[in-house]
């Protein structure tokens, strides 16, 4: 590998771990305020690229414009899936899980039917142009997944960790019955969690949809990768699964680099088994007492 | 003030509680002791909203609460110390505290009782942005107390706070109870530890097996045989 090569490694890395960031946190938000895996946070990504596909590609509005709609239209989608899934299945995890795998195939399939199966959906490359690191070319429009995907979890930190209504998210995280009774709403802040996990799985979608091809199954590509990354950082743990995260996005861009996709992810999946002999709780979880 | 009248709770089809009733008139201690699985805690859990009673009456200040929901209870002044504590654990010492508050909008309220908590307890102030978890059990049950507070309530339900608690500690705990009541608080205390419970409170109901067994003055029941042969081992 010369420098060039390892440098433009290095920036994919960076790129694709802050998108699994992006991703896995939501599904981490989800698993801890509800104990509820979505299955369909995968579509929840697809979605966002989807509308940005639709605002942008076909209806000709700014790349930034339909980037930022993706975000209340994903959210949206969130506080549907607790309204009418998870709400109802509050009780029965398998319940909960089985109908957001229904849901993920729902709506793959409702966008195959509207915008076509075969062909990718090219979204044409909004910002052109590459950034030359030692002889590395890094397109521009990759770059900038990094800066919004900073942005994002400083943005999602800040609320969690400064914002009452954060912290009384992550109260319910930790004990949903004591949260209640110290007057939070659970019904709200299941909601609220939702609405957050869906509006950063779809900004996720949103920056990707000029990089990678648009199609109703690429939500199939990442959720396995988000699962990976949000066990490996310990289940609940938003500051686990960003690190997770972090870490898989060098695994998976380095071993691609060097063997193929199919051996990345066996590494991955490796990573995250090593993890858990060393870690049963995930890098960052806890254990439950 | 606290009114219950043949409430009944099930887990399932199992009934945990069968039909109690008990009265809590306001600014008194009012304890409830028994054996392990009697029904305390479930009890309190009723009245705290966080299982519906499938028959009978909840009132605080003569209007029903059994089916309202716990943040709606909070709101109306009742503050529940559960059973084992149960603060955040991954949350600082100052975050539990702020959540006791959730509800309130009177930020000069909640500074006065803020300042109430440090002053019951002096060590909780210079832990507050300690991860609850790292706590002691001593000074966990120290936040878990001063949590409750926070809400400004009028009725306070504490789920057995001497357990686990060494005898100094305890002993600690009681005085702050005592302290809690001079200032106005009314107090139900859930306890193991009998003798403690009876010499606090003013009233004293005894669970068996999902029902009330006995109920009197506490110092009446600190000589009742039966009880001093049951829960006081003398
Ligand atoms: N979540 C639950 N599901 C099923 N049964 C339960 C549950 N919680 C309590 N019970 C049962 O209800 C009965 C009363 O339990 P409860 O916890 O109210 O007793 P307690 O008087 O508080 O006991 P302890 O002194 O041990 O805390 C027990 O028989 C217990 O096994
Ligand atoms: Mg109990």
């Amino acid at each position: 590998m010369d420098l060039a090569t390892l440098i433009q490694t290095i920036a994919n890395s960076v790129v694709a771990g802050s998108v699994y960031a992006m991703i896995a946190v939501g599904l981490a938000m989800a698993f801890g305020v509800m104990k509820m895996a979505n299955f369909a946070h995968g579509e929840f990504y697809m979605a966002g690229a989807y509308v940005v596909y639709v605002l942008y590609a076909l209806a000709g509005w700014p790349f930034p414009a339909a980037v930022i709609m993706a975000i209340p239209v994903v959210a949206a989608m969130g506080v549907a899936t607790e309204r009418l899934i998870f709400w109802p299945t509050r009780e029965n995890v398998l319940a909960g899980f089985m109908a957001t795998a229904g849901l993920a195939l729902i709506l793959q399939v409702l966008v195959g039917q509207t915008w076509g199966v075969g062909l990718m959906r090219s979204v044409p490359t909004p910002y052109m142009g590459a950034m030359d690191v030692a002889g590395a070319k890094i397109g521009w429009q990759r770059v900038l997944v990094i800066p919004v995907g900073a942005a994002m979890l400083t943005a999602l930190w800040y609320f969690l960790y400064r914002v009452k209504a954060g912290k009384a998210l992550r109260a319910c995280a930790q004990d949903a019955e004591t949260a209640r009774l110290q007057g939070i709403n659970l019904n709200r802040m299941s909601m609220l969690a939702m609405a957050i996990s869906g509006a950063s799985a779809g900004l996720a979608g949103a920056m990707m949809a000029p990089i990678q091809p648009v199609t109703p199954y690429m939500g199939h590509a990442v959720i396995l990768t988000a699962f990976i990354v949000v066990v490996m950082g310990g289940m609940e743990s938003i500051a686990g699964a960003v690190l997770a995260a972090i870490i898989l996005g060098f695994v998976h861009t380095f071993v691609t680099t060097l063997f193929d996709a199919v051996t990345a992810q066996m590494v991955g999946v490796a990573c995250m088994a090593l993890v858990l002999i060393w870690r049963p709780q995930g890098l960052l979880g806890r254990v439950k007492a | 003030m606290l009114k219950l009248d043949g409430i009944w709770v099930h887990y399932g089809t199992v009934a945990a509680v069968k039909g109690i009733s008990l009265e809590v008139d306001e600014n008194r201690i009012v304890t409830l002791i028994g054996a392990n699985g009697a029904g305390k805690t479930t009890t309190l859990r009723a009245i705290g909203g966080l299982h519906h009673p499938s028959q009978g009456e909840i009132r605080f200040r003569g209007e029903r609460i059994d089916r309202l929901t716990p943040e709606r209870i909070n709101a109306l002044g009742i503050a529940t110390v559960p059973e084992g504590r149960r603060l955040f654990p991954q949350m600082t010492v100052m975050e539990n505290l702020e959540m006791g508050a959730y509800l309130r909008n009177d930020p000069a309220g909640v500074q006065r009782d803020l300042e109430e908590v440090f002053h019951h307890f002096p060590q909780v102030k210079e832990r507050c942005d300690q991860l609850a978890g790292t706590l002691s059990g001593g000074e966990q049950q120290m936040v878990a107390m001063g949590r409750a507070l926070m809400s400004g309530p009028s009725l306070m339900l504490l789920d057995e706070p001497s357990l686990g608690l060494s005898p100094i500690m305890s002993q600690e705990i009681a005085k702050i109870v005592k302290e809690l009541h001079a200032n106005g608080r009314t107090i139900v205390l859930v306890e193991q530890n009998a003798r403690m419970a009876l010499l606090l409170a003013d009233h004293a109901y005894v669970m068996e097996t999902g029902r009330i067994a006995m109920q009197g003055p506490a110092a009446q029941m600190r000589d009742d045989p039966r009880v001093r042969e049951t829960y006081l081992g003398i």
